[in-house]
Protein backbone atom coordinates (compact mmCIF):
# COMPACT_ATOMS: atom_id res chain seq x y z
CA UNK A 1 0.00 0.00 0.00
CA UNK A 2 1.42 3.44 -0.91
CA UNK A 3 2.86 5.38 2.03
CA UNK A 4 1.87 8.88 1.03
CA UNK A 5 -1.87 8.66 0.64
CA UNK A 6 -3.48 11.80 -0.75
CA UNK A 7 -6.05 13.10 1.71
CA UNK A 8 -9.35 13.77 -0.07
CA UNK A 9 -12.29 15.15 1.96
CA UNK A 10 -15.40 13.06 1.42
CA UNK A 11 -19.12 13.69 1.81
CA UNK A 12 -21.13 10.45 2.09
CA UNK A 13 -24.78 11.51 2.37
CA UNK A 14 -27.66 9.50 3.79
CA UNK A 15 -27.91 6.53 1.44
CA UNK A 16 -24.20 5.71 1.47
CA UNK A 17 -24.47 5.12 5.21
CA UNK A 18 -27.42 2.78 4.94
CA UNK A 19 -28.76 1.16 1.82
CA UNK A 20 -25.67 1.75 -0.29
CA UNK A 21 -23.04 0.77 2.26
CA UNK A 22 -21.42 -1.52 -0.28
CA UNK A 23 -20.92 1.48 -2.58
CA UNK A 24 -19.09 3.40 0.14
CA UNK A 25 -16.97 0.50 1.31
CA UNK A 26 -15.91 -0.55 -2.17
CA UNK A 27 -15.10 3.07 -3.09
CA UNK A 28 -12.97 3.53 0.03
CA UNK A 29 -11.11 0.25 -0.44
CA UNK A 30 -10.40 1.06 -4.08
CA UNK A 31 -9.25 4.57 -3.14
CA UNK A 32 -6.66 3.15 -0.72
CA UNK A 33 -5.47 0.75 -3.36
CA UNK A 34 -5.13 3.63 -5.83
CA UNK A 35 -3.23 5.88 -3.45
CA UNK A 36 -5.79 8.21 -1.93
CA UNK A 37 -7.71 8.17 1.32
CA UNK A 38 -11.28 9.48 1.51
CA UNK A 39 -11.70 11.31 4.80
CA UNK A 40 -15.26 11.88 5.86
CA UNK A 41 -15.74 15.52 6.89
CA UNK A 42 -16.34 15.71 10.64
CA UNK A 43 -19.78 17.23 10.76
CA UNK A 44 -22.22 16.71 7.99
CA UNK A 45 -25.95 16.80 7.43
CA UNK A 46 -28.25 15.60 4.66
CA UNK A 47 -27.74 17.62 1.46
CA UNK A 48 -31.50 17.76 0.87
CA UNK A 49 -31.25 15.20 -1.95
CA UNK A 50 -32.69 17.49 -4.57
CA UNK A 51 -31.44 20.86 -5.68
CA UNK A 52 -34.31 23.37 -5.57
CA UNK A 53 -35.25 24.17 -9.17
CA UNK A 54 -37.09 27.39 -8.36
CA UNK A 55 -34.66 30.26 -8.02
CA UNK A 56 -36.31 31.89 -5.00
CA UNK A 57 -36.07 28.76 -2.84
CA UNK A 58 -33.10 29.72 -0.70
CA UNK A 59 -34.17 27.44 2.14
CA UNK A 60 -33.27 24.48 -0.04
CA UNK A 61 -29.70 25.77 -0.18
CA UNK A 62 -29.12 25.91 3.58
CA UNK A 63 -28.32 22.20 3.98
CA UNK A 64 -25.75 22.00 1.16
CA UNK A 65 -24.23 25.33 2.22
CA UNK A 66 -23.58 23.95 5.69
CA UNK A 67 -21.76 21.01 4.12
CA UNK A 68 -19.62 23.32 1.99
CA UNK A 69 -18.76 25.37 5.10
CA UNK A 70 -17.75 22.22 6.99
CA UNK A 71 -15.58 21.20 4.04
CA UNK A 72 -13.81 24.56 4.00
CA UNK A 73 -13.20 24.19 7.72
CA UNK A 74 -11.90 20.63 7.33
CA UNK A 75 -9.47 21.68 4.60
CA UNK A 76 -8.32 24.84 6.36
CA UNK A 77 -7.39 22.88 9.49
CA UNK A 78 -5.26 20.53 7.40
CA UNK A 79 -3.95 23.11 4.96
CA UNK A 80 -5.10 21.13 1.94
CA UNK A 81 -6.98 21.99 -1.26
CA UNK A 82 -10.68 22.53 -0.68
CA UNK A 83 -11.88 19.62 -2.75
CA UNK A 84 -14.88 17.49 -1.83
CA UNK A 85 -15.39 14.04 -3.27
CA UNK A 86 -18.88 12.53 -3.54
CA UNK A 87 -20.31 9.21 -4.68
CA UNK A 88 -24.09 9.65 -4.81
CA UNK A 89 -25.33 11.43 -7.95
CA UNK A 90 -27.96 13.34 -5.94
CA UNK A 91 -25.39 14.66 -3.45
CA UNK A 92 -22.97 15.51 -6.24
CA UNK A 93 -25.69 17.36 -8.14
CA UNK A 94 -26.99 19.27 -5.12
CA UNK A 95 -23.61 20.31 -3.72
CA UNK A 96 -22.09 21.24 -7.04
CA UNK A 97 -25.13 23.23 -8.15
CA UNK A 98 -25.25 25.06 -4.83
CA UNK A 99 -21.64 26.10 -5.21
CA UNK A 100 -22.32 27.09 -8.83
CA UNK A 101 -25.33 29.19 -7.79
CA UNK A 102 -23.10 31.16 -5.41
CA UNK A 103 -20.47 31.74 -8.07
CA UNK A 104 -23.15 33.01 -10.46
CA UNK A 105 -25.02 35.06 -7.87
CA UNK A 106 -22.81 36.24 -5.03
CA UNK A 107 -25.83 38.01 -3.53
CA UNK A 108 -27.35 34.62 -2.75
CA UNK A 109 -24.23 33.58 -0.89
CA UNK A 110 -24.36 36.78 1.17
CA UNK A 111 -27.99 36.09 2.12
CA UNK A 112 -27.24 32.48 3.05
CA UNK A 113 -24.20 33.41 5.10
CA UNK A 114 -26.21 36.03 6.99
CA UNK A 115 -29.04 33.60 7.59
CA UNK A 116 -26.78 30.77 8.75
CA UNK A 117 -24.60 33.16 10.72
CA UNK A 118 -21.57 31.35 9.32
CA UNK A 119 -19.40 31.99 6.32
CA UNK A 120 -18.95 30.00 3.18
CA UNK A 121 -16.10 31.65 1.29
CA UNK A 122 -16.88 29.89 -1.97
CA UNK A 123 -13.67 27.91 -2.35
CA UNK A 124 -14.83 24.30 -2.49
CA UNK A 125 -14.53 22.27 -5.67
CA UNK A 126 -17.10 19.49 -5.61
CA UNK A 127 -16.05 16.45 -7.61
CA UNK A 128 -17.42 13.02 -8.28
CA UNK A 129 -15.35 9.90 -7.60
CA UNK A 130 -15.43 9.11 -11.32
CA UNK A 131 -13.99 12.53 -12.04
CA UNK A 132 -11.13 11.82 -9.63
CA UNK A 133 -10.41 8.53 -11.41
CA UNK A 134 -10.43 10.22 -14.80
CA UNK A 135 -8.62 13.46 -14.02
CA UNK A 136 -6.29 12.66 -11.12
CA UNK A 137 -5.54 8.93 -11.36
CA UNK A 138 -6.10 8.75 -15.12
CA UNK A 139 -7.84 5.89 -16.88
CA UNK A 140 -4.58 4.90 -18.59
CA UNK A 141 -2.91 4.45 -15.21
CA UNK A 142 -5.97 2.70 -13.86
CA UNK A 143 -5.84 0.13 -16.64
CA UNK A 144 -2.29 -0.73 -15.59
CA UNK A 145 -3.46 -1.55 -12.05
CA UNK A 146 -6.08 -4.09 -13.11
CA UNK A 147 -5.34 -7.52 -11.69
CA UNK A 148 -8.45 -9.43 -12.71
CA UNK A 149 -9.41 -10.57 -16.16
CA UNK A 150 -12.79 -9.03 -17.00
CA UNK A 151 -12.49 -9.46 -20.75
CA UNK A 152 -15.42 -11.89 -20.88
CA UNK A 153 -17.80 -9.50 -19.07
CA UNK A 154 -20.34 -7.56 -21.11
CA UNK A 155 -21.08 -4.49 -19.02
CA UNK A 156 -23.58 -1.73 -19.81
CA UNK A 157 -22.79 1.70 -18.34
CA UNK A 158 -25.87 3.46 -16.97
CA UNK A 159 -25.55 7.16 -16.18
CA UNK A 160 -29.04 8.25 -15.19
CA UNK A 161 -29.81 11.95 -14.95
CA UNK A 162 -28.30 13.87 -12.09
CA UNK A 163 -24.69 12.86 -12.67
CA UNK A 164 -24.75 14.75 -15.97
CA UNK A 165 -27.48 17.38 -15.93
CA UNK A 166 -27.39 20.32 -16.13
CA UNK A 167 -24.17 20.15 -18.10
CA UNK A 168 -23.55 23.89 -17.83
CA UNK A 169 -23.34 23.60 -14.05
CA UNK A 170 -21.83 20.15 -13.54
CA UNK A 171 -19.55 19.94 -16.56
CA UNK A 172 -18.70 16.30 -15.91
CA UNK A 173 -19.55 14.96 -19.36
CA UNK A 174 -21.89 15.29 -22.32
CA UNK A 175 -25.46 14.72 -21.06
CA UNK A 176 -26.66 13.01 -24.25
CA UNK A 177 -23.61 10.99 -25.23
CA UNK A 178 -21.45 10.62 -22.14
CA UNK A 179 -18.24 8.60 -22.19
CA UNK A 180 -16.82 8.71 -18.67
CA UNK A 181 -18.29 5.36 -17.53
CA UNK A 182 -17.54 3.85 -20.94
CA UNK A 183 -13.89 4.89 -20.62
CA UNK A 184 -13.79 3.64 -17.04
CA UNK A 185 -15.09 0.20 -18.07
CA UNK A 186 -12.73 0.17 -21.00
CA UNK A 187 -9.84 0.76 -18.59
CA UNK A 188 -10.98 -2.22 -16.53
CA UNK A 189 -10.83 -4.36 -19.64
CA UNK A 190 -14.54 -5.24 -19.90
CA UNK A 191 -16.60 -5.37 -23.05
CA UNK A 192 -18.54 -2.10 -22.96
CA UNK A 193 -22.16 -2.38 -24.04
CA UNK A 194 -23.22 0.98 -25.43
CA UNK A 195 -27.02 1.09 -25.30
CA UNK A 196 -29.47 3.95 -25.93
CA UNK A 197 -31.14 3.76 -22.51
CA UNK A 198 -27.94 4.75 -20.72
CA UNK A 199 -29.17 8.30 -20.02
CA UNK A 200 -32.90 7.55 -19.64
CA UNK A 201 -34.50 8.30 -16.28
CA UNK A 202 -35.15 5.31 -14.00
CA UNK A 203 -38.08 7.08 -12.36
CA UNK A 204 -36.08 8.39 -9.39
CA UNK A 205 -38.09 9.65 -6.41
CA UNK A 206 -41.38 8.95 -8.15
CA UNK A 207 -41.04 5.59 -6.36
CA UNK A 208 -42.62 7.43 -3.40
CA UNK A 209 -45.79 8.23 -5.31
CA UNK A 210 -46.08 5.92 -8.30
CA UNK A 211 -43.92 2.78 -7.93
CA UNK A 212 -45.55 1.11 -10.95
CA UNK A 213 -44.37 3.89 -13.23
CA UNK A 214 -40.84 3.59 -11.86
CA UNK A 215 -40.82 -0.17 -12.39
CA UNK A 216 -42.02 0.36 -15.95
CA UNK A 217 -39.33 2.95 -16.76
CA UNK A 218 -36.62 0.84 -15.16
CA UNK A 219 -37.93 -2.24 -16.95
CA UNK A 220 -37.51 -0.50 -20.32
CA UNK A 221 -33.90 0.36 -19.51
CA UNK A 222 -33.17 -3.22 -18.43
CA UNK A 223 -34.84 -4.73 -21.50
CA UNK A 224 -32.80 -2.54 -23.77
CA UNK A 225 -29.53 -3.33 -22.00
CA UNK A 226 -30.37 -7.05 -22.25
CA UNK A 227 -31.19 -6.78 -25.92
CA UNK A 228 -27.84 -5.18 -26.54
CA UNK A 229 -26.19 -8.13 -24.84
CA UNK A 230 -25.33 -6.82 -21.36
CA UNK A 231 -24.72 -9.28 -18.53
CA UNK A 232 -24.65 -6.57 -15.92
CA UNK A 233 -25.23 -2.83 -15.55
CA UNK A 234 -23.02 -0.45 -13.58
CA UNK A 235 -24.25 2.80 -12.13
CA UNK A 236 -23.06 5.63 -9.89
CA UNK A 237 -26.36 6.45 -8.22
CA UNK A 238 -27.87 4.52 -5.27
CA UNK A 239 -31.42 5.37 -6.31
CA UNK A 240 -30.84 4.21 -9.89
CA UNK A 241 -29.30 1.04 -8.48
CA UNK A 242 -32.27 0.45 -6.22
CA UNK A 243 -34.92 1.18 -8.86
CA UNK A 244 -33.24 -0.93 -11.53
CA UNK A 245 -32.50 -3.74 -9.08
CA UNK A 246 -36.10 -3.91 -7.84
CA UNK A 247 -37.41 -3.90 -11.38
CA UNK A 248 -34.93 -6.59 -12.41
CA UNK A 249 -36.14 -8.78 -9.56
CA UNK A 250 -39.45 -8.96 -11.45
CA UNK A 251 -37.92 -9.20 -14.94
CA UNK A 252 -34.77 -11.30 -14.94
CA UNK A 253 -31.40 -12.05 -13.41
CA UNK A 254 -29.08 -9.25 -14.43
CA UNK A 255 -27.11 -7.86 -11.48
CA UNK A 256 -26.95 -4.06 -11.06
CA UNK A 257 -23.58 -3.05 -9.64
CA UNK A 258 -22.03 0.12 -8.38
CA UNK A 259 -19.08 0.97 -10.59
CA UNK A 260 -16.83 0.84 -7.53
CA UNK A 261 -17.89 -2.74 -6.78
CA UNK A 262 -16.66 -3.78 -10.20
CA UNK A 263 -13.55 -1.65 -9.73
CA UNK A 264 -12.77 -3.55 -6.51
CA UNK A 265 -13.05 -6.85 -8.39
CA UNK A 266 -10.82 -5.50 -11.16
CA UNK A 267 -8.18 -4.37 -8.67
CA UNK A 268 -8.23 -7.81 -7.11
CA UNK A 269 -9.41 -6.55 -3.71
CA UNK A 270 -11.19 -8.50 -1.01
CA UNK A 271 -14.90 -7.84 -1.65
CA UNK A 272 -16.49 -9.61 1.27
CA UNK A 273 -17.54 -6.35 2.92
CA UNK A 274 -18.96 -4.87 -0.27
CA UNK A 275 -22.49 -6.05 0.33
CA UNK A 276 -23.15 -7.86 -2.93
CA UNK A 277 -25.73 -9.85 -1.00
CA UNK A 278 -27.80 -6.74 -0.30
CA UNK A 279 -28.75 -6.48 -3.99
CA UNK A 280 -32.02 -8.09 -5.12
CA UNK A 281 -30.07 -9.84 -7.88
CA UNK A 282 -26.98 -11.35 -6.29
CA UNK A 283 -23.97 -10.77 -8.55
CA UNK A 284 -21.80 -13.40 -6.82
CA UNK A 285 -21.82 -15.98 -9.63
CA UNK A 286 -20.95 -13.28 -12.14
CA UNK A 287 -18.15 -12.03 -9.90
CA UNK A 288 -16.79 -15.51 -9.26
CA UNK A 289 -16.43 -15.96 -13.04
CA UNK A 290 -13.75 -13.24 -12.92
CA UNK A 291 -10.31 -14.73 -12.28
CA UNK A 292 -7.10 -12.94 -11.48
CA UNK A 293 -4.48 -12.76 -14.19
CA UNK A 294 -1.93 -15.53 -13.83
CA UNK A 295 0.89 -13.32 -12.59
CA UNK A 296 -1.29 -12.06 -9.72
CA UNK A 297 -3.01 -15.32 -8.81
CA UNK A 298 0.39 -17.01 -8.60
CA UNK A 299 1.73 -14.27 -6.35
CA UNK A 300 -1.05 -14.95 -3.91
CA UNK B 1 -57.05 19.75 -4.64
CA UNK B 2 -57.96 22.73 -6.77
CA UNK B 3 -56.14 26.02 -6.65
CA UNK B 4 -58.42 28.92 -7.46
CA UNK B 5 -56.83 32.10 -8.69
CA UNK B 6 -58.66 35.35 -9.20
CA UNK B 7 -55.96 37.00 -11.21
CA UNK B 8 -54.30 34.63 -13.65
CA UNK B 9 -51.87 37.20 -15.03
CA UNK B 10 -50.62 38.16 -11.56
CA UNK B 11 -50.21 34.47 -10.66
CA UNK B 12 -48.14 33.90 -13.81
CA UNK B 13 -45.93 36.88 -12.98
CA UNK B 14 -45.42 35.48 -9.48
CA UNK B 15 -44.52 32.11 -10.98
CA UNK B 16 -41.94 33.75 -13.24
CA UNK B 17 -40.40 35.59 -10.31
CA UNK B 18 -40.31 32.44 -8.16
CA UNK B 19 -38.77 30.27 -10.85
CA UNK B 20 -36.58 32.84 -12.57
CA UNK B 21 -38.03 31.69 -15.92
CA UNK B 22 -39.50 33.78 -18.74
CA UNK B 23 -42.50 31.86 -20.00
CA UNK B 24 -42.88 33.95 -23.18
CA UNK B 25 -39.42 32.78 -24.32
CA UNK B 26 -40.95 29.39 -25.19
CA UNK B 27 -41.70 29.06 -28.91
CA UNK B 28 -43.45 25.71 -28.61
CA UNK B 29 -40.99 23.56 -30.52
CA UNK B 30 -41.98 20.59 -28.40
CA UNK B 31 -38.48 19.25 -27.73
CA UNK B 32 -39.24 19.09 -24.00
CA UNK B 33 -42.30 16.94 -24.61
CA UNK B 34 -40.50 14.72 -27.10
CA UNK B 35 -37.84 13.93 -24.52
CA UNK B 36 -40.06 13.64 -21.44
CA UNK B 37 -39.72 10.12 -20.00
CA UNK B 38 -42.71 10.65 -17.70
CA UNK B 39 -45.19 10.80 -20.64
CA UNK B 40 -46.82 13.77 -18.94
CA UNK B 41 -50.36 14.54 -20.06
CA UNK B 42 -50.76 17.51 -20.35
CA UNK B 43 -47.19 17.57 -21.63
CA UNK B 44 -44.52 20.06 -20.52
CA UNK B 45 -44.95 22.12 -23.70
CA UNK B 46 -48.73 22.15 -23.33
CA UNK B 47 -48.44 23.30 -19.70
CA UNK B 48 -46.25 26.18 -20.84
CA UNK B 49 -48.65 26.92 -23.68
CA UNK B 50 -51.51 27.18 -21.17
CA UNK B 51 -49.44 29.66 -19.16
CA UNK B 52 -48.67 31.66 -22.29
CA UNK B 53 -52.40 31.86 -22.95
CA UNK B 54 -52.96 33.12 -19.42
CA UNK B 55 -54.72 29.94 -18.30
CA UNK B 56 -52.88 29.68 -15.00
CA UNK B 57 -55.65 27.88 -13.11
CA UNK B 58 -55.79 25.16 -15.74
CA UNK B 59 -52.02 24.69 -15.69
CA UNK B 60 -51.61 24.64 -11.93
CA UNK B 61 -54.42 22.12 -11.50
CA UNK B 62 -53.09 19.71 -14.12
CA UNK B 63 -52.49 16.30 -12.55
CA UNK B 64 -49.43 15.70 -14.74
CA UNK B 65 -47.25 18.16 -12.80
CA UNK B 66 -46.92 15.41 -10.17
CA UNK B 67 -45.56 12.95 -12.75
CA UNK B 68 -42.43 15.04 -13.35
CA UNK B 69 -39.28 13.32 -12.06
CA UNK B 70 -37.05 16.39 -12.44
CA UNK B 71 -34.70 14.42 -14.69
CA UNK B 72 -33.95 17.75 -16.40
CA UNK B 73 -34.04 16.32 -19.92
CA UNK B 74 -36.50 19.03 -20.96
CA UNK B 75 -34.43 21.85 -19.48
CA UNK B 76 -31.22 20.51 -20.96
CA UNK B 77 -32.67 20.25 -24.47
CA UNK B 78 -34.63 23.51 -24.62
CA UNK B 79 -33.19 25.64 -27.44
CA UNK B 80 -34.60 28.78 -25.80
CA UNK B 81 -33.01 28.16 -22.41
CA UNK B 82 -36.34 27.75 -20.65
CA UNK B 83 -36.51 25.20 -17.84
CA UNK B 84 -39.88 23.42 -17.98
CA UNK B 85 -38.76 21.38 -14.95
CA UNK B 86 -38.38 24.58 -12.93
CA UNK B 87 -41.78 25.88 -14.06
CA UNK B 88 -43.38 22.56 -13.12
CA UNK B 89 -41.69 22.64 -9.72
CA UNK B 90 -43.00 26.19 -9.28
CA UNK B 91 -46.53 24.93 -9.96
CA UNK B 92 -46.11 22.09 -7.47
CA UNK B 93 -44.91 24.48 -4.82
CA UNK B 94 -48.09 26.52 -5.09
CA UNK B 95 -50.00 23.43 -3.94
CA UNK B 96 -47.46 22.53 -1.26
CA UNK B 97 -47.35 26.09 0.07
CA UNK B 98 -51.09 25.75 0.58
CA UNK B 99 -50.41 22.79 2.86
CA UNK B 100 -51.74 20.27 0.40
CA UNK B 101 -49.25 17.38 0.36
CA UNK B 102 -49.49 15.18 -2.72
CA UNK B 103 -48.71 11.99 -0.85
CA UNK B 104 -50.33 10.85 2.36
CA UNK B 105 -47.49 10.07 4.72
CA UNK B 106 -49.63 7.81 6.87
CA UNK B 107 -50.51 5.65 3.90
CA UNK B 108 -46.88 4.91 3.01
CA UNK B 109 -46.46 2.40 5.81
CA UNK B 110 -43.45 1.65 7.99
CA UNK B 111 -42.41 -1.34 5.93
CA UNK B 112 -42.34 0.65 2.70
CA UNK B 113 -40.26 3.37 4.34
CA UNK B 114 -37.92 0.86 5.94
CA UNK B 115 -37.14 -0.66 2.54
CA UNK B 116 -36.97 2.62 0.67
CA UNK B 117 -33.75 4.21 -0.46
CA UNK B 118 -33.09 7.14 1.85
CA UNK B 119 -32.47 9.64 -0.92
CA UNK B 120 -35.83 8.70 -2.48
CA UNK B 121 -37.58 9.42 0.81
CA UNK B 122 -35.83 12.77 1.26
CA UNK B 123 -36.29 13.96 -2.31
CA UNK B 124 -39.84 12.56 -2.38
CA UNK B 125 -40.66 14.61 0.70
CA UNK B 126 -39.14 17.67 -0.94
CA UNK B 127 -41.24 17.23 -4.06
CA UNK B 128 -44.53 15.92 -2.70
CA UNK B 129 -44.94 17.16 0.86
Amino acid sequence: MPENMTHVPYYPGCTLKSKALGYERSAMDCARSLGFEMHEIEKWNCCGASFPLTKDNLMGLTAPTNILIETEQHCKERDIDAKLITLCSFCYNTLKRTDFAFREEPGKLKTLNEFLNREYKGNVTVIHYLEYLRDVIGFDNLSKMVKTDLSHLRVAPYYGCLLLKPQKELGLDDPEEPVILHDFLDALGCQVIDFPGQVDCCGAYLIMRNPDKVLELSHNILEEASEYGAQTIVTACPLCQSNLDQSEAVRGEMPILYFTQLLAVALGLETEQHQFESHCIDPKSLISSCKKFKEFSDAK
Amino acid sequence: MQINTENNQAAIRDLEIATGETISDCYQCGKCTAGCPASMDPSPSLLIHLLKLGLFTKAVNSASIWDCMACLTCSERCPKNVSPAAIIEGLKRIHLNNMEPEINLNSLGQEFLAHSTQQAVVSGFRKFV
